[in-house]
C-alpha cells in the first residue's frame, strides 16, 4: 500500500470525518501524531457545533410586536376590538385586589362587545345602549377605585396621598372622556381615548398599590 | 369569552394553530411564532452574527410565512418548511449585501519553507478537545468570513447534508464539501489562538505574582 504525506491526508480528512475511512489515510494517521491531532480536534468541534445548535436564544419581544404590526398593515390580521383590549388590560392587572376592582369593568366591557356585534342590525337602539354602557362604566370603576384605595390608606399614608393626587388627575380626564363619548358615542376614536385613560387608571392603580405593599 | 379564547389559542397544538391561521386568527399567528421563533432567530443569528439584522430577518422569515400559510398543505414537516424560508431569506439578504466569496486563500498564509499550505496544524503539544466552551466556539463562528460561515452553521449546526446546502445555496456539492472543510480547518486556528492567548496570559500573570514575591 502507497503511504502518504501530511498534505495528502488534508484532502481526505474531509472524508474521514464522514466516516470515509481509506487504508492509505489510517496507515498515515497512526504514523502521524500530527494529522491525529488535527482529526482530533475538527472531530471535538463538530461536537461542540451540535452542542451548540442545540442552546437557542429568545428573540427579543419588540420582534413580535414589530412584526404583529406589519401583519395588521398588511390586513393579514385584525387589529384587535376595543371590548378585547380592555378585558387584556384586565388581564394583566396584577394584584388580586385590583382584578377584583376591575372585575365590574370586564364584564361591562362584555356588554359593549354585545352591543358592537349587533350594532349594524339597530344602530339607533346601538346608540342608546352605549350611552347607557359608557356611564355605567364609569360608576363601575368609581365604585371599584372606592375598594382599591381603602385598602391602601389603611396600610400607607404617603402612598394614599400620592396616589389620590395623581388619581384626580386621571379621572379628570375620564370624566373629559365619558362626556365626549356620550356626545358621540358612534366615534370609535373618541372610545378608544376613554379606553386609553381607564388603562392609565388600571396602570396608575396597579403601580400603587405595588408600591404600597412593598413599602411597608 | 375573550379570555377563554386566548388561553385556548395559547395552548393550541401546532396543527390546530396552522389551521386557524390559514383562516386569519391572530392568536393563531402568535401561536405559530412562540412555537417557532426561538428556533428561527438562533439560526438567523448564527448565520448573520448581528442581533439587530438577526431580528430583521427573523421578522422577514415569519412575515413570509404567515404570507404563504394559506399554501401550506402538509406534505412536509411545518417546522422544515418554515426551516427552509427562514434560511432562504438569510441568504437572500447575504446576496443582496454581495458578499464576496470565501476562499481558503482568504484566510491561510503559505509555508514559508515549502510555498504551499502551511502545515502548522497546532501541534501535537496543543490538542482542543475537551477545551472547546460555548463562548469560544461562538466567537470563532462570528470570525469565519461568510461562506464559510453559512455553510458551516447549515451542515454542522442545522444538519443539512450537502446535497441540500448545494440546493439552498445554489452550488455544487463538492463546493459545499469543501468549504465546511475550510471552516472547520479555521475554526481550528482560532481556537488555537484563544488558547495561547489565555496560555500566553496566564503565563504573564503567573510570572507577574512571582516577581511581586521577591
Amino acid at each position: 500500500m502507497a503511504t502518504i504525506g501530511c498534505n495528502q491526508f488534508m484532502e481526505l480528512a474531509a472524508p474521514w470525518l464522514e466516516g470515509e475511512h481509506l487504508p492509505e489515510a489510517a496507515a498515515h494517521l497512526r504514523g502521524c501524531p500530527r494529522c491525529r491531532s488535527v482529526v482530533t480536534d475538527l472531530e471535538a468541534i463538530r461536537a461542540a457545533a451540535v452542542h451548540l445548535a442545540a442552546e437557542e436564544v429568545e428573540p427579543p419581544a419588540r420582534v413580535w410586536l414589530n412584526l404583529r404590526d406589519r401583519l395588521e398593515s398588511e390586513g393579514l390580521i385584525r387589529q384587535p376590538g376595543w371590548a378585547e383590549r380592555l378585558s387584556a388590560m384586565f388581564l394583566t392587572v396584577p394584584r388580586p385586589a385590583i382584578a377584583g376592582a376591575f372585575l365590574g369593568l370586564f364584564l361591562v366591557a362584555g356588554l359593549l362587545l354585545g352591543y358592537q356585534s349587533d350594532r349594524t342590525a339597530n344602530q339607533a337602539a346601538w346608540l342608546a345602549r352605549t350611552q347607557t354602557s359608557a356611564s355605567s362604566l364609569g360608576s363601575q370603576l368609581d365604585a371599584a377605585e372606592k375598594g382599591a384605595v381603602s385598602s391602601i390608606r389603611e396600610r400607607n399614608p404617603l402612598v394614599t396621598a400620592s396616589l389620590n393626587q395623581n388619581l384626580a388627575i386621571v379621572d379628570n380626564m375620564i370624566a373629559m372622556c365619558e362626556k365626549s363619548v356620550r356626545e358621540a358615542p358612534q366615534d370609535e376614536l373618541t372610545r378608544d381615548f376613554l379606553y386609553q385613560a381607564y388603562q392609565q387608571k388600571a396602570n396608575l392603580l396597579a403601580t400603587m398599590t405595588e408600591r404600597g405593599v412593598n413599602a411597608q | 369569552m375573550a379570555r377563554t379564547r386566548r388561553e385556548e389559542t395559547g395552548e393550541l397544538p401546532e396543527a390546530e394553530a396552522i389551521r386557524l391561521a390559514q383562516q386569519g386568527d391572530p392568536g393563531a399567528f402568535e401561536r405559530i411564532y412562540q412555537l417557532h421563533s426561538r428556533r428561527i432567530y438562533s439560526l438567523c443569528l448564527r448565520m448573520v452574527s448581528n442581533t439587530a439584522e438577526a431580528e430583521d430577518l427573523t421578522q422577514e422569515a415569519f412575515l413570509q410565512l404567515f404570507r404563504k400559510i394559506a399554501t401550506f398543505r402538509g406534505e412536509s414537516a411545518f417546522s422544515t418548511w418554515l426551516h427552509r424560508l427562514a434560511v432562504n431569506v438569510v441568504l437572500m439578504r447575504l446576496r443582496k449585501k454581495k458578499v464576496p466569496e470565501s476562499s481558503l486563500e482568504e484566510v491561510t498564509e503559505p509555508d514559508e519553507e515549502s510555498g504551499g499550505p502551511r502545515r502548522d496544524f497546532g501541534g501535537p503539544d496543543l490538542r482542543l478537545s475537551g477545551s472547546i466552551d460555548r463562548v469560544n466556539l461562538q466567537r470563532a463562528i462570528e470570525e469565519l468570513p461568510p461562506g464559510y460561515k453559512q455553510v458551516f452553521v447549515l451542515h454542522d449546526m442545522q444538519g443539512y447534508e450537502h446535497n441540500e446546502i448545494a440546493d439552498i445555496m445554489d452550488c455544487s456539492i463538492g463546493n459545499s464539501k469543501s468549504q465546511l472543510h475550510k471552516a472547520r480547518m479555521r475554526l481550528r486556528e482560532l481556537l488555537h489562538e484563544t488558547q495561547r492567548d489565555r496560555a500566553r496570559t496566564a503565563r504573564q500573570a503567573a510570572a507577574g505574582e512571582t516577581s511581586g514575591e521577591e
